[in-house]
């Protein structure tokens, strides 16, 4: 990218990202030390003796499974190392979903909304608009290192590390706004960069959960082995921070010759064209919201049935998981056999997973009313409830099939493995019991959609965000009973260690039902409202 | 005749703004109806409350005799819509698009399709991604002229078209209007709604300020004229109905109210005219006399007479 008159403007439309930005920003920064700090908190109250310590590492650090969920098993003989490893992943994780959102919409999102073409008829530079994107993108990742340090210092833990914790996730998450600088160029559709970069972002997490586990070079092919490569509070090594920002670097030359390369509003790859005449299944909102739907859900269901042949095949070797360590325990459910309550956490996960997809379907409805295409589509003879209904079908079948999806992998993989094909169908319908709370989460989407529209989408997120930190850390710290209660997963029997329960299953489920009402009730009262 | 549209006293306020103040429409079946005003003046706000998709906060609103908020479905049936800003699904194309709201419309006309495609000149296989506003605007044209409606509510359908599509477009509502169809339709292109409209409604900041047939209207407006004649003209300036004389080697310029044309031609017509040419107002005055503020109110017909020379070109 050469200065002059192609970046013209860069200022300006800085300025503009950031105002535009000023709440999300700050939510995805929070969110992230957020992380941290409560890991922090749970870590030192759980292994607060020597020996705990000492049982901890023995039993986590040897352990297939939490090494690849969570990074490389090294310092845990402080508790800040044992931070650095049960967290590193998931704010890495957070940390690159938000430079990937954010470089996504001020680059391929305003061009596809037409924005970009507004202003470069102005005095704005070709290469202006992506050179702002990422400004602002890196000075969100570059807030991300005093956020997550202080989050550490905050709660006792030594400063040179937690500074060089907080440079790891801005560092790794720096690397994904590169990656998605350069994807937005090839592809024509913001929709489609996301599904890109965070097909990438799953690519980076199993390399490095592969290379983890097995202690080979793999992890040095992903960027968020690089990030967790610093080893903060044990070897404190800097090198793979350079190493991120010299591929940053790289990426984003590649981006700038590539836009060189392309006309504004369209990709590299050539859009294909397309039928003449609509098939007969796009005759009615359910036909329109499965079209629209398909490729996501295609997306999720493949990316959950990977992910469920990998928590199978880790299952095997947690007979030694938290074996001397019964306060570590405190994660899993804690009765039954272990493997029993490692495979409940796991389709626990599923379901928080199946949770998202829901909250991201139901918020399609919401995209497409705020964008006007919901306007023709309401002015035939379609109703406000059926145009509703059609995502809302999608939204509940689809989370269904995902979440089954990945419980009917986990288990196919544990019939092969035990060589007992009962275990198939015993998963399977173990992954049953956890549908009922994915539908709540459903219903609240809905719900927020029909009565809050111009914040169902942060409020249904904050939803899923409330579940998935409740879910992760409601057994280890001391929250308030009705903290864990608001959580649907709260109510749901942990199958396959606990017995299923028709009581509490059927009481979700009315309590989907009923939010599913408030919300088609809701919408049928309301003015449309655009973005 | 039977109303197709019936509104009176509509107000719908966003928050603290007030979109429509009182606003009144009334259209009659058979009809093409125009719907005139300045930028959010409330045209695209009224068609919104009509098709059921806002909901009124005071005043009447009837169509089919049905209540748009309560009978959306079944009224819908009966009519077609093109939005004023066209937005499609990126990833299907303008056929499928075409055919999944004529489908939800209740059906479309494949020959009709066929046809309206090639007047158009639209290619149905390119995705919605790659077309330009115009051809935006034209699948939601096609959707609806290929429907069997019997409304058509059109907010500005042509203001991304180049003239020759234009031109299409005014050839079929008035194949429409011979079919006894009702359209409604708004528009800032004044030349369009003279050639298309039976009736017009001007609105401005959310009300009602005229409405009638365009001989109606004309009549609130003055003529403009200029006179040469072989002998002066006394009295010419103290007729009633006379406005801004002013006269020049003898050469008179003048403007005269509607209903005073006789007498001023009577007057004249004893001092020898050698040339005279007279200018009806066009929907143009009109526009500037509702869409200027209050000063423009009296300055009105003057401002029509000089700086508007598209009259002459017409008439
Ligand atoms: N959903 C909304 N929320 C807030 N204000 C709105 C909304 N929709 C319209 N308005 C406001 O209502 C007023 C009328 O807008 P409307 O779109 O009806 O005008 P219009 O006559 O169609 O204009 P144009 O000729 O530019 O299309 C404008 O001031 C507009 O800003
Ligand atoms: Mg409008």
């Amino acid at each position: 990218m050469s200065g002059g008159p192609s970046v013209a403007g860069t200022g300006t439309l800085i300025r503009a990202a950031l105002r535009r930005d000023r709440w999300r920003l700050p939510l995805w920064i929070a969110g992230g030390a957020a992380l941290v700090a409560t890991q922090s908190v749970s870590s030192q109250a759980l292994y607060d003796s020597p020996q705990d310590l000492a049982a901890y590492e023995a039993s986590v650090g040897s352990n297939a499974a939490s090494i690849a969920l969570a990074g490389p098993p090294v310092g845990l003989d402080t508790v800040a190392g044992a931070v650095a490893f049960e967290i590193s992943s998931f704010v890495i994780l957070v940390a690159a979903l938000m430079a990937m959102f954010t470089t996504g919409r001020h680059t391929r999102g305003d061009e596809e909304a037409g924005r970009t073409e507004l202003l470069r008829a102005t005095r704005v530079g070709r290469h202006a608009p992506l050179l702002a994107a990422v400004a602002v993108s890196a000075l969100a990742c570059a807030a991300m290192v005093p956020a997550v340090a202080a989050a550490g210092v905050g709660t006792g833990l030594p400063a040179g590390g937690s500074f060089l914790l907080g440079a790891s996730v801005g560092a790794g998450a720096l690397v994904f706004t590169g990656i998605t600088a350069v994807v937005a160029q090839v592809t024509a559709s913001a929709r489609a960069v996301y599904g890109m970069v965070g097909g990438a972002l799953g690519i980076a997490f199993v390399l490095r959960a592969v290379g983890d586990v097995e202690g080979s070079w793999v992890s040095w092919t992903s960027p968020i082995g690089w990030a967790q490569a610093t080893h903060p509070w044990s070897d404190d090594r800097w090198s793979p921070i350079l190493l991120c920002l010299l591929v940053t670097v790289g990426l984003l030359a590649a981006a700038g010759a590539l836009l060189d390369r392309r006309d504004l509003g369209s990709g590299l790859l050539a859009a294909r064209p397309g039928r003449a005449s609509a098939p007969p299944s796009l005759a009615s909102s359910l036909g329109l919201a499965v079209r629209l739907h398909r490729g996501a859900l295609l997306g999720w269901a493949v990316a959950l049935g990977l992910l469920g042949l990998v928590y199978g095949g880790l299952a095997g070797s947690v007979e030694t998981l938290f074996a001397d360590n019964p306060e570590a325990r405190a994660f899993l459910p804690d009765s039954g056999s272990l493997v029993d309550a490692y495979l409940a956490t796991t389709l626990s996960i599923n379901a928080l997973l199946a949770g998202a997809y829901a909250v991201s379907a139901v918020l399609r409805a919401r995209a497409e009313e705020s964008v006007g295409r919901a306007e023709p589509v309401l002015a035939t003879a379609t109703s406000r409830a059926a145009w509703l209904a059609g995502h809302g079908v999608v939204a509940l079948a689809g989370a269904s099939l995902v979440l089954l999806v990945a419980g009917a992998a986990i288990g196919a993989v544990r019939a092969v493995d035990t060589g007992d094909g009962g275990e198939f169908s015993r998963l399977l319908s173990a992954s049953t019991a956890y549908l009922p709370a994915v539908w709540v989460l459903a219903g609240a989407a809905v719900a927020l959609f029909g009565l809050l529209p111009r914040s169902a989408s942060a409020l249904a997120w904050g939803a899923v965000a409330y579940v998935a930190v409740v879910t992760m850390f409601a057994a280890s710290l001391d929250w308030p009973g009705w903290v864990d209660d608001a959580s649907p997963l709260a109510w749901t029997p942990l199958a396959p260690v606990e017995e299923w329960s028709a009581g509490a299953l059927a009481g979700l489920t009315a309590l989907a039902g009923l939010l599913l009402a408030a919300g088609v009730t809701g919408f049928r009262r309301r003015d449309l409202v655009p973005g | 005749m039977t109303s197709v549209i019936s509104i009176s006293g509509l107000v719908k306020s966003f928050g603290t703004a007030r979109a429509l103040d009182g606003l009144d429409l009334d259209v009659a079946a058979g009809e093409v109806h125009g719907f005139l005003g300045p930028n959010g003046s409330g045209k695209s706000t009224t068609i919104r409350v009509l098709l059921g998709l806002l909901r009124a906060d005071a005043g009447s609103v009837r169509l089919f005799d049905g209540d748009p908020w309560r009978d959306a479905v079944g009224l819908h049936r009966r009519l077609a819509y093109v939005p004023g800003d066209v937005t499609l699904w990126p990833g299907m194309s303008g056929g499928e698009a075409i055919d999944l709201l004529g489908r939800l419309q209740g059906g479309l006309d494949p020959a009709r399709r066929a046809e309206l495609l090639e007047r158009f000149e639209l290619d149905p296989r390119k995705k919605a991604r790659t077309y330009s506003k115009g051809n935006r605007q034209k699948v939601a044209l096609v959707a609806a002229l290929a429907s069997d409606a019997e409304l058509f509510v059109l907010d500005e359908p042509t203001s991304g078209l180049d003239p020759l599509k234009e031109a299409a477009f005014q050839e079929e509502v008035r194949a429409l209007r011979a079919q006894g169809r009702t359209v409604l339709l708004s528009s800032h292109i004044l030349a369009e709604a003279e050639n298309l409209c039976d009736r017009v409604s001007i609105i401005r900041r959310g009300r009602t300020v005229q409405s009638g047939s365009l001989t109606e209207l004309r009549h609130l407006t003055r003529t403009a004229m200029t006179v040469e004649t072989a002998r002066p003209v006394p009295g010419l300036a103290e007729l009633p109905g006379v406005h801004g004389l002013r006269s020049d080697a003898g050469r008179m310029r003048f403007d005269v109210d509607t209903d005073a044309l006789d007498a001023v031609v009577g007057c004249l017509a004893g001092a020898g005219v050698r040339s005279l040419t007279s200018t009806p107002p066009t929907l143009e005055e009109l526009f500037l006399r509702h869409y200027g503020d209050a000063e423009a109110e009296g300055a009105g017909p003057a401002a029509g007479a000089g700086g508007v020379p598209a009259p002459a070109a017409r008439s």
